[in-house]
């Protein structure tokens, strides 16, 4: 190779490293913010309006934002919270967020006023069908734009499909994998079957005439898809992104609360039975154990509201009514409370 | 491994870096290795057929070139495209049998039963990427054996890596043996042109690629997935835009592979040639995935007699040859239809120019209606079955829908760029059009190219189309 070429090399190489961070430069200022807008990733633009004017930040899905329609009040949990607490509590929330989508966010706050983190928990995040839900590709595309990178760095990784972009079908058969392998073990409890395919299988309200009661059988079954697992702390992937949210607080300094949803175990007792409930709890506290053994709070609300206060009757969610919502921000803020000077 | 991924944009410079470290000797086994890596990143089980097509096409090319007795040589044939079009068969064509499962039902399957369910969930909706080009890879070498234009291939490894080598093996070019297989006996030496031209290649490639059609599937795909939603121009310029954006997909690819060879001094035929500035359909073969239609002219239309035959039977040859092309690229009448138009197009076109008529302007007149024909024609390429082709239609018709065409405001500024390109690059190759450029336009293009890979790639999770023939 000629001696010119050979020296040309590192010359072009570094004029194409001097593009790379002009662009970087050109594209932050503008059409980053376009592409958060059109990839459904705007919860960056509320952390920057909302982070220089409040106290707390307050992580969370659909929780925070669904209401009854017969409700007369209709604060979030997180406005309730501030009301209760009198703290300045910034939200940033979207559906189906979870502790994953959480770890980049709390690592592009960038605030003088902000001193405490609350993070949003709740027990289905940590199951299979979530875990492998199909809705994951489109919230780990979201997560990908606020990254902390430099923001044309996460814009190429997007277009090169850089985060979990496994198809439907790819998620299915792993959830259903998991559904049909692995087993729930317990000294103390007896469970009617050992895997959750199973135990689905299992003929459910069954009257005289040997016929189903198929709609709270149907039911039945999405509580034990929802609720029968139990928390591998080395295998479950939320469990490695709690803890890694813990750390970024920690080094961050802030004041880290888990708020750890409400569950509807009353159903779950009445369609189910006690197993579950059973599980729910073990679950609960592994969780509790786990988060505090790193240094974080946490609020636990797993039983805290009535099986009445819950919107969806037919359904498992963690979206309450009124009295459901303020009863999870008292709770919360009562911790919130406990840690001031 | 997709091009488009971050994996492969650290496998390749790895590769390209260990093999001009190595002696000549010994790059042949780097780059087998890393083309059987490059095909097992994506599922590892399908490496056992790559390798089982490989030994049966070693033997049987071997034992044809051995055997005296035309009898064997036959049946050594036979075996060879036995084996290939039966695994094509197996994993292609066979779901047309299969009693249609839905997508749900295959997955707790295949949970179930990790053996068997797994094979049936792959039979059913896994087609092992690039089968379809590998197997015409080598059925074009048997096929060469076997008529004596070639020696049978003595160096297994050497077969294994004509068969697998990774730029061009999930979606070609198809290479012939006589023109990639030499090549890995070269010596070569670290080529600063080569290595330049090859870039460029690559650049242009993921330009076509991530920022044309990417973003255009954007578009292509809300039109196909709603019709109902869409008026009757909307769908009308859906389907003109998917042309571009299977273009800027499938040549995308194929100028990522010549690029990608091209660092490792190794060149592959040229793909496409701005099809869709072809004044004929005839021309736009000559144009269009050139590696499959001159493939299908040697091997198909030439053995069944070309146009040494009398005109019915010739007109014969050209629609078989179209209808196959057509069913290449998959199990749903809709390919035959979309090959079966082109055959007509193509026999109308000869009678018209057998009538001797010319006018002026006859050039653009051609061009345009070769582009209208050839872009209406994808519609059955792009829908899944002639259900969803009727319903398209029958939206068509009715003109409902008042959803106007989302453009991503990124396709702008690339789409200019592109058409501009298509008109500078007529009868000319990207790299050797940039090399004669002064300094400050080449460089201008390249930064031009770069920013909008960087900043305006389509965000669609989009694998290169042709992936799954």
């Amino acid at each position: 190779m000629k001696k010119a070429n050979l020296i040309s090399i590192p010359i072009k190489l570094l004029l194409v490293i001097a593009l790379l961070v002009g662009f970087n430069w050109v594209y932050t200022q503008y059409f980053w913010v376009d592409d958060l807008k059109k990839y459904d990733a705007h919860v960056l633009l509320d952390l920057w309006s909302k982070q220089d004017t409040c106290d707390v930040i307050y992580l969370g899905e659909s929780s925070n934002f669904s209401i009854h329609p017969n409700d007369t009040q209709r604060y979030s949990i997180s406005t309730l919270i501030g009301i209760e607490s009198g703290y300045r509590v910034g939200s940033l929330n979207k559906g189906a967020y979870h502790a994953g989508i959480y770890i980049p966010l709390i690592q592009r706050i960038e605030s003088e006023t902000v001193h405490t983190v609350i993070v949003t928990l709740n027990l289905r995040t940590l199951n299979q069908a979530t875990i492998h839900a199909p809705i994951e590709t489109s919230l780990q595309k979201q997560a990908r734009l606020f990254k902390l990178n430099p923001p044309l760095l996460n814009r190429v990784l997007l277009t090169l499909n850089a985060y979990d972009d496994k198809d439907v079908t790819e998620r299915d058969k792993a959830m259903w994998y998991e559904w049909t392998y692995d087993t729930l073990k317990s000294q103390e409890v007896e469970f009617p079957a050992p895997t959750i395919k199973k135990w689905c299988e299992l003929p459910k309200f069954v009257d005289e005439n040997g016929e189903q009661d198929m709609e709270k059988r149907t039911l039945a079954d999405h509580y034990i898809k929802a609720y029968a697992f139990q928390i591998d702390s080395n295998e479950n992937p939320r469990m490695q992104e709690l803890d890694e949210i813990t750390r970024i607080c920690k080094e961050k300094g802030y004041r880290l609360i888990f708020n750890f949803l409400a569950e509807n175990t009353e159903y779950a007792d009445s369609l189910v039975g006690e197993p579950l409930v059973w599980l729910m709890r073990q679950n609960r506290d592994i969780l509790v154990q786990y988060l505090e053994s790193r240094g974080a709070e946490v609020v636990d609300n797993l039983e805290a509201v009535p099986g009445k206060h819950y919107t969806d009757q037919n359904w498992t969610t963690e979206h309450y009514d009124e009295v459901g919502r303020q009863i999870i921000a008292n709770r919360v803020a009562d911790v919130l409370a406990s840690g001031e000077e | 491994m997709l091009f488009n991924s971050v994996p492969y944009l650290i496998f390749l410079p790895l590769v390209v870096i260990l093999y001009y470290f190595l002696a000549p000797k010994f790059r042949w086994i780097l780059l087998l290795i890393a083309s059987y890596f490059f095909y097992g990143y994506w599922k590892i089980e399908f490496l056992g057929l790559i390798a089982l097509s490989t030994l049966v096409d070693f033997s049987a090319s071997n034992q044809i070139g051995k055997s005296i007795e035309q009898w064997k040589r036959k049946a050594w044939l036979f075996l060879s495209l036995g084996t290939n079009l039966g695994l094509l068969f197996l994993f292609k064509y066979l779901k047309l049998f299969l009693p249609s499962k839905d997508l749900m039902q295959l997955s707790i399957k295949a949970a179930e039963y990790p053996v068997l369910g797994e094979m049936y969930y792959a039979l059913y909706l896994v087609i092992p990427v690039g089968i379809s080009f590998y197997t015409f890879q080598t059925l074009s070498y048997t096929l060469d054996v076997y008529w004596r234009k070639i020696e049978p291939e003595k160096h297994l490894g050497k077969f294994a890596l004509f068969v697998c080598f990774f730029p061009q093996l999930v979606a070609g070019p198809i290479e012939r043996f006589t023109n990639l297989r030499p090549q890995f006996d070269k010596e070569h030496r670290f080529n600063y042109i080569n290595f330049k031209n090859g870039l460029r290649l690559i650049l242009f490639g993921f330009f076509m690629k991530l920022c044309i059609a990417d973003n255009l599937a954007q578009t292509v795909d809300a039109v196909y997935a709603n019709p109902e939603q869409f008026s009757r121009w909307g769908i009308f310029s859906g389907t003109m835009l998917f042309g571009f954006q299977i273009y800027g997909d499938f040549a995308g690819y194929s100028l990522i592979a010549q690029g990608s060879a091209m660092l490792l001094g190794i060149e592959l035929m040229d793909n496409f040639k701005t099809p869709y500035l072809s004044r004929s359909i005839n021309e736009f073969w000559q144009r269009w995935h050139i590696s499959l239609s001159t493939w299908f002219r040697d091997y198909l239309y030439i053995p069944l007699g070309g146009n040494r035959v009398k005109v019915p039977r010739w007109a014969f040859n050209i629609f078989i040859v179209f209808a196959i092309s057509g069913f290449w690229h998959g199990a749903e009448w809709t390919f035959l239809i979309w090959g079966g138009i082109h055959g007509l197009m193509y026999l109308i076109e000869f009678l018209i120019k057998k009538t001797g008529i010319k006018f002026k302007g006859q050039s653009l007149v051609g061009g345009i209606l070769t582009f209208l024909i050839v872009s209406i024609a994808w519609v059955f390429f792009r829908v899944d079955n002639l259900a969803a082709f009727s319903e398209l239609v029958n939206q068509f018709k009715l003109d409902q829908g008042t959803q106007s065409l989302m453009f991503s405001k990124g396709l702008i500024l690339p789409a200019a760029l592109f058409i501009l390109f298509e008109i500078l690059l007529y009868n000319n190759r990207f790299d050797r059009w940039v090399d004669n450029k002064p300094a400050l336009l080449r460089w201008g293009t390249y930064a031009f190219l770069l920013f909008c890979l960087t900043a305006l790639g389509g965000a669609v999770n989009h694998p290169f189309i042709y992936f799954q023939f």
